[in-house]
């Protein structure tokens, strides 16, 4: 193996170095501030070499795989993550009991993104699970990482317990798999996989493993109660990276591994999508938590997704990153603001937020464009992915899946702008005091804000995210 | 027909891993639920046997019932759920009916994998033999698996490192 | 010669049971023990198909599972002990509504 072929893996080899950077020196130093701005350089240096070097090719006979795709990718994790971690950076260093563990926090949180990065690369169905493990068990410690806090030990019971529950069931799709074609790489399955009752068993096997991580209805019941018992940074974690790369890994086992079932995933991702939609969006509608309130709308906003599955066509798969992309920056924009605003003053309901545009105008400013992009209003990016998903699914003739799909988008702009008026109308007597955000949140807010901007007033993204989309 | 000891020693050891996994659920007790699981791993593990696969049932023995259920077992004391009153659990429709659906589950799974299977394959492939070997299988744990392997260490660095999070919380 | 569907019903009717005791117990360390079972079943099969194939991933794929499972059990019960001390109780019906 030469250094080249090494090199394709430079994303995870970078990622699991800062890991251990990190954790070697949080065991020589007594003072754990210093650790966190130089974990910070470290990683924006991985980002940003991830941008610039870009390479494909495959390392262990197929094992691992990687494609400008899959870079694409990549990149847009490691960005998410980054904004994660600068918003995680006041509640962190502000607050003294969290201390202890700022090294323990950032290892666990880089090395499950190193996770998924090798989940989303993989080639066969043996790293695809270690990934999908390495991605989830670690963030379970940090789900019930809030001291003193039940609700976050209980949340960390349901996570945990519904990981294994899906990944379990994954694993019995991929042993019949494996029985019936006698391999577990994807290049060799690809040939081999044919509809028989069997191989129709483990394909729903794995299409509900998996739909537990991306939280499809029926596959939700564990979703709510999770993200509201979770430390914010967590939920905004598992909310938008965690289901950004299980549905991109979704994307690549439908595409490549069972393409010969298109027929059948076609009708289960129809029938999938509309009850996601539709659920999601009536719960959301009720609650009265902020955080419950987006964690039910992100559950919704999943419910678009399979829209850009239909048909399997390229352009299909590179609509859906496109939307990735979009709702990567939305949600961390809006569960930025909901951070910084609960680490200052540990408000989480929505009648707290009236009047809140009085006091914080940037603050409020944020959200509302985060919310618009994820409502899907005309100038913000939110609003062209979801067109570009309308008009796939449009090409392939499912006018009924558009109609139900156009309705849920009408429902959720209902909700999202009462949160906006309840910022910039509502009265309120004793509005959240004036909260001056560090700077790392601040960069990570900026970062949200350039990218929903930018990605919808600039064509060309979507082009060159087109161009990338060829071969999957 | 004819009286072979294979056949003897698999429906044993088949029958006596589904009663004690029987036994383990409906156990009210955890440490009796625990004993009777590790009761379960040691049957499967003569069932890895009699597939020829020995290093995976050293494996089982040493691994799953020495490290990972005595793991079970001691947080169990540790808890000190000795109190009966704490395990009572209720019965209920809802009971009744995951207890369907699983049976449900179970015709499904046994009736595709009966017709999917029946004829595919012949007898024990000839390499079965070797490929359980801890030579055969440490060969190739090391040079094509390597890869996997030491992605398995991380998770385990990760795991541990994840648990140390939670331990240093402190509690009044 | 055993049938390789002998092994199949084996591993079918153990993953059922441990199915049916995830659904059924609400005790948060029986269900884990019960998701353990699952996993076990799952080795079974995999170690049956490898021996059948003839083929040494279904055996590397059943030492992988082996570390995730003691992994998973090294957090989970992590979380257990946490759960415990924050209130006196590992009943997944007292901690609330988690609804299956």
């Amino acid at each position: 193996m030469t250094i080249d072929q090494f090199l394709l893996m430079k994303n995870e080899i970078l990622l699991i170095a800062i890991a251990v950077i990190v954790l070697i020196i949080d065991l020589m130093t007594d003072n754990k501030k210093i650790l966190f701005p130089v974990m910070i350089i470290l990683f924006i240096f991985t980002t940003v070499i991830g941008f610039i070097y870009q390479t494909d090719g495959e390392l262990f006979g197929g094992m691992y795989r990687s494609t400008p795709l899959i870079n694409m990718m990549k990149n847009i994790l490691n960005t998410g993550v980054l904004i994660i971690l600068l918003q995680s950076a006041g509640w962190l260093i502000n607050k003294a009991e969290n201390h202890e563990n700022i090294g323990g926090f950032c290892f666990i949180l880089i090395s499950s993104l190193a996770g998924m990065c090798f989940m989303i690369s993989s080639g066969d169905f043996l790293m695809f699970y270690l990934g999908l493990e390495l991605a989830t068990i670690p963030i379970a410690a940090l789900v019930a990482y809030e001291k003193m806090k039940f609700l976050s030990a209980e949340a960390g019971t349901k996570f945990i317990l519904s990981a294994v529950l899906s990944s379990g069931i994954l694993l019995y799709g991929i042993s019949i798999l494996y029985g019936t074609n006698g391999s577990i790489l994807f290049k060799d399955l690809n040939n081999s996989v044919e509809i028989t009752n069997l191989q129709a068993l483990a394909f729903i096997f794995i299409l509900s493993g998996i739909a537990f991580k991306i939280s499809l209805v029926p596959f939700h019941l564990w979703t709510a109660d999770v993200y509201e018992g979770a430390p914010v940074n967590i939920t905004s974690f598992l909310s938008s990276i965690s289901k950004a790369a299980s549905v991109f890994i979704l994307l690549i086992l439908l595409f490549t591994v069972f393409i010969n079932f298109s027929e059948i995933w076609n009708e289960l991702l129809v029938y999938l999508s509309i009850l996601t939609m539709t659920i999601g969006n009536l719960f959301a509608i009720r609650q009265q938590n902020l955080k419950r309130f987006l964690a039910f709308s992100s559950i919704a906003q999943a419910g678009f997704i399979p829209l850009g599955f239909i048909g399997g066509t390229s352009l299909g798969a590179s609509t859906v990153l496109y939307f990735l992309l979009i709702y990567v920056f939305s949600n961390l924009g809006a569960f930025g603001v909901v951070s910084v605003v609960t680490s200052a003053t540990g408000k989480e309901s929505m009648n707290d937020y009236n009047g809140f545009y009085k006091t914080n105008r940037g603050l409020s400013i944020v959200m509302m464009l985060s919310l618009f992009s994820l409502a899907g209003i005309p100038p913000v990016a939110g609003f062209f992915s979801k067109f570009f998903l309308f008009t796939i699914a449009a090409k392939q003739g499912y006018y009924f899946l558009l109609f139900i799909a156009v309705i849920n988008a009408t429902i959720s702009l209902y909700y999202y702008l009462l949160v906006v008026k309840a910022m910039f109308i509502n009265e309120n007597e004793q509005p959240i005091e004036k909260i001056t955000s560090d700077v790392y949140a601040k960069l990570g807010l900026a970062i949200c804000v350039l990218g929903i901007v930018f990605t919808g007033l600039f064509g060309i993204i979507f082009d060159y995210i087109n161009t990338l989309s060829k071969g999957i | 027909m004819e009286f072979k000891l294979e056949t003897f020693l698999f429906f044993f050891l088949a029958v006596s891993s589904i009663i004690s996994a029987i036994m383990m659920i409906t156990r009210k007790s955890p440490i009796s639920s625990a004993l009777f699981l590790i009761l379960n791993f040691f049957t499967v593990s003569g069932l890895y046997l009699l597939l020829k696969a020995q290093f995976i049932a050293v494996i089982q023995v040493l691994v799953y019932m020495g490290a990972i259920m005595v793991l079970f077992l001691f947080v169990i004391m540790l808890l000190n759920l000795q109190d009966k009153s704490k395990f009572k659990e209720k019965y209920s429709y809802k009971k009744i009916t995951s207890l369907l659906l699983s049976i449900l589950l179970f015709c499904i799974l046994s009736f595709t994998l009966y017709f999917g299977f029946t004829g595919k394959f012949k007898a024990m492939s000839d390499a079965a033999g070797d490929l359980g070997k801890a030579e055969t299988l440490g060969a190739e744990l090391f040079t094509a698996f390597s890869f996997p392997f030491e992605l398995a260490s991380f998770l385990l660095l990760a795991a541990i490192v994840g648990a140390v999070v939670l331990a240093k919380k402190k509690f009044n | 010669m055993i049938d390789i569907n002998y092994y199949l019903l084996t591993s079918a009717v153990l993953f059922s049971i441990g199915v049916a005791g995830v659904l059924i117990r609400r005790n948060a360390i029986v269900i884990f023990m019960c998701i353990e079972l699952m996993l076990n079943s799952i080795n079974l099969t995999l170690v049956a198909f490898s021996a059948f194939l003839g083929s040494i991933s279904g055996q590397i794929f059943v030492f992988i599972v082996m570390t995730v499972a003691a992994a998973e059990a090294a957090v989970g019960l992590a979380i257990v002990i946490a759960l415990f001390r924050n209130k006196e109780s590992v009943n997944i019906d007292e901690i609330n509504i988690l609804k299956w």
